[in-house]
């Protein structure tokens, strides 16, 4: 079993995949680490942003990179790039982008490993084994290693950063599987002198060693991810003007799906919905479709997850919101609602942990007040 | 809203008027059926503006007048009235033609049809009200056509002009007329103001098409891009400008058959060069000057000419080889500057030298910065550039000759 | 539950939740952030006004993220403009149809036109344009100035809208300044109204309380003439909080009583929602702790910080004229004289 990337003798490329915003100062922290650990040695590099990410937006992927050369001339071939077309290891510091990565209209979403090089590694920071993770990834196409690094995606925001170390355990899960480029003893060393940190240097050699590898050879994943690729019109098919078409009434956007920058989603109750609108109305994706018989449900190819419609749904455990990894499709579920009631339940039930027995009814949650009627005056004078 | 009167519409012959280029042009506004204008007082265009006041306050014209905040609001109203299929009208000059340079510049990449007149005026610092054209030259690179008018009744011409090949499909870009600052837009010349019958022979109705922003046609316009699809979109903004040339001269010879003026040749004029050995080449009213001296310098036996320059963009470099190589040498004379450029020279200078860089035939080409600030061209100066102009025809160039300032004190 | 279209192009006030229209002109599939009040704006916005409607983005959020790349989720028709233009835009496209109709080159009927401005392009650049469309009654028009309360497009810096304290890109907390933005929010709808009488309608509303804010705008579009609606819209990625708090962050700026809820028609103010509720003293205002303690950007304030917040919400409260829409204070001398009596609104001490 491979458990050492093959990568170019004179350079290694390394980028992260993060949830932007979420995780835009945990990447960068990554990125720079490595570099400058990899200086230590006397080796150079660099590290940037993918432009085109940027402006970043909560949930919605985006790209850090690092590249580590022997020399400036070697690194030469890596400056004044947009970004790298083929890379060494790729990391997902969210287990949920391994169901695919999509940044904006006209890109499609992209499998996990599609710019890593045969014989490169997918590192994912994960709580699930190797297995769960892998069923979620689409086929590979080439041979890669796959790495779990121990512990949850770690989230925070702009102003307030989350220390939880979970930048050094993904520097040790780097310096595992890319000894060559990412010294373990260099890592030691860097975040020592930043941070004078004892635990923070333990949490490096942690991911050292409790990062879990498995090789994955062609044909091994998931075959159940949608494939969206466009072609992009030249000059003469566009239309003069900076013109594109509008959208039609009904349709939502066809070369922008929005489901793969969500790190959870929405599971609906239909039994205890009391079909007060609120989720329909303050959804800012629009995600809701109104049924026949007045339920609102979620279009998971629109959903972002952003958990809005769970907080103003005034019953308590009618609106859940649940890891994206659970769950294979994107397909609307009223339907089978509908028709197999049981099944639907069942499937609350197992997705969400909740029971979906309507006898155990609609309280009026804490949090959820605010959702009341009240909430929302009917009139501009404030009559209510 | 303004009490209306009835008055005597003008009658459908033509007239003539004595007029300056700024008033001109309002009778082209109202020849146009323009829709919309957005207006901003500063010097030396606004004439244009007044004078279009005027004659909607008199029920001449019908078109929505709007007073802006500033120049910046002035160009945007009016590129946002044409987006949704207005025929528009606004200007400006100097330093307020750059508070506009953002719309300005947006404008040519939505490819809005928009027509404005540049009064030429000096940038600051200091404030000068004089005639330079850097102001109408900084939109060069952007996708404005732009030309330059000698006389009153040339930026009357022009105007209509600049709607019929701006508003074309094929081009579709916004187009810009320097007037030069108050030689052209204060002096009062006779002009013939053409009917409307054959105004409307020559301008047909602007039609976005299926680019009209309205809600019988869903459209979105200007998404944001990126590398993927802003070179694409430059592509095309180039063949238009391209295609510009075809259209100008199609436009030309409709307006030479409707109204009986124009010139030979669409992009230039040529003043007694037939057999000239030297011509001095320039843009607007720095002409008049040019001429009086060049019939001064021909009675003294000097075989010298001018050759006139009306549209700067697109630049027909055809057109300006051959005429160019005929010449021993050639004087260009820049109503600008461009400090820092290659020799020093003015921004005609430099696009006369690149486009002549591929001829077989290469004349002499000597550099003259004039007349800037609103500086006549006085008649010693002229003959101090055809001095130099033949001394380098006979001598050659020597580096330190190539541009001159003519008429500084030291 | 009527599926309402709006051919007609009247635009009657919305009763209650269950009659807001099903039409979505604004869909799926544009680029913002989890939980993006401002994109919840832009979708309620065009429900309230209908598909006859023309609209104009100027550069932001709204338009970046909502069209990235070469794509869009507007279903009416949508044209972009320039940062601080959307004034300008207002105004060009509104004298555009009229002056068309006028003169019987398109069909005369009734098409709303709409700008809308973030805060930066609205309250900083774009001021000086949207002033002058408010005075130009023959035209109508809304200008609706969405307030994520930075420049949010460009990665988050402090524009006027911008609360005191808070961090952003230009204002970062540090060891030697711990506030680097100690200006106090421009009074933006508040401005507009005082300033621009011939302007029968502004308002300033929240997508927290969505029917009173899409009737908001249906009174702006009917009552024609140039019109301005401000909305604040809770944003997480400036403000640094979990998406999912956007709607209660929402109800906290308006119950906390930093953000006024109002209207003022034809020079008559009104206010709506919980701010009357506030006012009339049947509900307390919170305190603004509640409020700022939920948000990163405020993560780094000290005591005297929070203080000076509540200092001057309340001042606002107890001595302007209007809360949150005039400033002024009338000496009690002259108060008869000016036939302003200035009782103290009803129970202002928060909850």
């Amino acid at each position: 079993m491979a458990s050492v990337v093959v990568t170019d003798p004179t350079s290694i490329t390394i980028e992260i995949v993060y949830r932007g915003i979420f995780q835009k100062t945990l990447a960068q922290r990554i990125c720079r680490s490595v570099v400058l650990a990899a200086r230590k040695r006397g080796y150079t590099g660099t590290a940037f942003g993918r432009y085109g990410d940027s402006p970043e937006r909560n949930g919605v992927p985006a790209k850090y990179f690092a590249v580590v050369a022997i020399n400036d001339l070697e690194l030469e071939a890596s400056m004044a790039k947009y970004e790298p077309s083929v890379v060494d290891i790729a990391v997902a510091v969210d287990d949920t982008l391994v169901k695919g990565v999509e940044s904006w209209a006209w890109y499609g979403r992209q499998p996990i490993w599609k710019p890593v090089h045969a014989g490169g590694a997918v590192l994912v920071t994960s709580d699930k084994p190797a297995a769960e993770v892998l069923a979620q990834t689409d086929k590979a196409e080439r041979p890669y290693l796959l790495g779990i690094v121990p512990g949850l995606a770690s989230f925070a925001g702009l102003w307030v950063y989350k220390d939880d170390h979970t930048d050094y355990r993904v520097l040790g899960a780097l310096a595992k599987v890319a000894p060559n480029w990412v010294r373990i003893e260099d890592v030691k060393t860097l975040i020592q002198e930043q941070t004078k940190d004892g635990s923070a240097v333990a949490s490096a050699q942690e991911g050292y060693d409790r990062t879990q590898l498995r090789d994955v050879k062609v044909g091994e994943g998931t075959s159940g991810h949608e494939v969206l690729q466009f072609e992009k019109p030249g000059w003469t098919a566009m239309r003069p003007g900076v013109i594109v078409d509008a959208r039609k009434p009904g349709e939502r956007n066809p070369y922008y799906k929005k489901y793969g920058a969500r790190t959870l989603r929405p599971v609906v109750n239909f039994d205890t919905c009391i079909k007060c609108t609120m989720c329909w109305l303050d959804c800012p994706d629009e995600c809701f479709e109104v049924t026949p018989e007045g339920h609102y449900e979620v279009v998971y190819e629109a959903c972002i997850g952003c958990g809005i419609c769970a907080q103003v749904c005034p019953v308590k455990d009618c609106i859940v919101m649940v890891d994206e990894l659970k769950f294979e499709d994107n397909d609307d579920k009223w339907q089978l609602w509908k028709t197999d009631h049981a099944a639907y339940n069942a499937w609350f039930e197992a997705k969400s942990g909740v029971s979906a027995d309507p006898k155990r009814l609609a309280v009026a949650s804490s949090k959820a007040e605010n959702a009341a009627p009240g909430a929302n005056p009917t009139t501009a004078g404030g009559e209510d | 809203m303004a009490v209306e009167v009835k008055e005597k519409q003008p009658s459908d012959v033509e007239t003539e008027q004595l007029a300056t280029g700024c008033e001109a042009i309002a009778e082209a506004i109202r020849l146009a059926d323009v829709d919309v204008m957005a207006a901003y007082p500063i010097r030396p265009y606004d004439g244009v503006m007044q004078a279009a006041a005027k004659l909607i306050a008199n029920g001449k014209m019908d078109v929505e007048y709007i007073v802006a905040d500033g120049e910046h609001s002035q160009f945007e109203i009016v590129k946002h009235a044409c987006a949704v299929g207005s025929r528009v009208f606004v200007g400006s000059s100097g330093v307020g033609w750059f508070y506009a340079m953002e719309a300005i510049a947006v404008t040519a990449g939505l490819r809005l049809p928009v027509v404005a007149i540049c009064g030429n005026r000096a940038l600051d610092d200091p404030g000068a009200f004089g005639c330079e054209h850097n102001d109408a030259l900084a939109v060069r690179d952007l996708g404005w056509l732009l030309c330059w008018a000698e006389t009153a009744q040339e930026s009357l011409d022009f105007a209509l002009t600049a709607w019929r090949v701006g508003e074309d499909k094929r081009v579709s870009l916004p187009v810009a007329i320097g007037l030069d600052g108050a030689f052209l837009t204060h002096s009062q010349q006779i002009v013939k103001i053409p009917t409307q019958a054959a105004v409307k022979a020559f301008l047909p109705k602007f039609d976005l098409g299926d680019r009209l922003l309205h809600p019988d046609n869903p459209i979105t316009i200007a998404p944001q891009v990126d590398q993927d699809w802003l070179m694409e979109i430059r592509m095309q903004n180039d063949q238009a400008m391209r295609k510009a040339l075809d259209v100008i001269a199609e436009a030309h010879a409709d307006f030479k058959r409707l109204f009986g003026r124009g010139g030979d040749n669409p992009y230039l004029d040529e003043y007694m060069t037939d057999d000239a050995e030297v011509v001095f080449i320039g843009q607007g009213t720095l002409s008049l000057p040019m001429k009086v001296a060049i019939r001064k310098l021909r009675k003294e036996g000097h075989k010298v000419g001018l050759v006139r320059l009306k549209w700067f963009r697109p630049f027909a470099t055809a057109d300006v080889v051959k005429s160019l190589s005929r010449f021993k040498a050639v004087g260009v004379i820049d109503r600008d500057y461009s400090f820092g450029s290659p020799y020093y020279g003015g921004v005609l200078y430099n696009e006369i030298r690149s486009a002549m860089y591929s001829a077989e035939k290469r004349p002499t080409i000597v550099g003259f910065i004039a007349a800037l600030g609103g500086r006549e061209i006085e008649q010693p100066m002229a003959r101090e550039m055809f001095d130099k102009l033949t001394a380098a025809a006979s001598g050659g160039l020597k580096s330190g000759d190539i541009t001159h300032w003519i008429g500084v004190r030291n | 539950m009527a599926v309402e279209t709006h051919g007609t192009g009247t635009l009657p006030q919305i009763k209650g939740v269950k009659d807001v229209p099903y039409d979505e002109l604004f869909v799926s599939g544009h680029r913002t952030c989890q939980g993006c009040e401002s994109a919840l704006v832009m979708r309620h916005m065009v429900k309230a006004s209908g598909p006859r409607t023309i609209v104009l983005g100027s550069t932001g959020c709204m338009y970046v993220a909502n069209t990235t790349y070469y794509t869009t989720p507007w279903v009416v028709p949508w044209m972009h403009t320039q940062l601080g233009a959307s004034g300008s835009a207002a105004l060009g496209t509104a004298a555009g149809l009229k002056v068309l109709m006028r003169k019987g080159k398109i069909k005369d009927e009734k098409i709303n036109v709409i700008a809308f401005c973030g805060d930066g392009g609205g309250a900083d650049m774009g001021i000086g344009a949207i002033s002058a469309t408010l005075t130009h009654k023959d035209y109508n028009s809304l200008i609706l100035l969405y307030d994520n309360e930075s420049y949010a497009n460009t990665d988050i810096q402090l524009s006027s809208q911008t609360p005191y304290g808070a961090v952003t890109t230009f204002s970062p907390s540090g060891t030697t300044h711990r506030l680097m933005h100690t200006r106090w929010k421009k009074n933006m709808p508040g401005m507009m109204a005082a300033g621009h009488p011939e302007s029968r309608y502004i308002a300033a509303g929240c997508a927290a309380y969505a029917v009173d804010l899409m009737n908001k705008i249906r009174k702006a579009l009917e009552l024609g003439g140039p019109t301005f609606v401000h909305t604040l819209d809770p944003c997480p990625k400036g403000w640094d909080y979990h998406p999912q708090y956007s709607q209660e962050l929402g109800h906290l700026a308006v119950e906390t009583g930093i953000w006024p809820l109002y209207e003022v028609i034809d020079g008559v103010c009104n206010l709506t929602g919980p701010t009357r509720q506030i006012a009339e003293g049947r509900k307390k205002r919170k305190p603004v702790y509640e409020y700022l303690k939920r948000q990163g950007r405020f993560a780094h304030f000290a005591d005297e910080d929070v203080e000076h917040f509540q200092a001057t919400v309340d001042k606002m409260w107890t001595e302007w004229l209007i809360p949150g829409v005039i400033p002024f204070t009338v000496p009690q001398k002259d108060q008869a004289l000016l036939r302003v009596e200035k009782k103290p609104l009803h129970e202002q001490q928060t909850a």
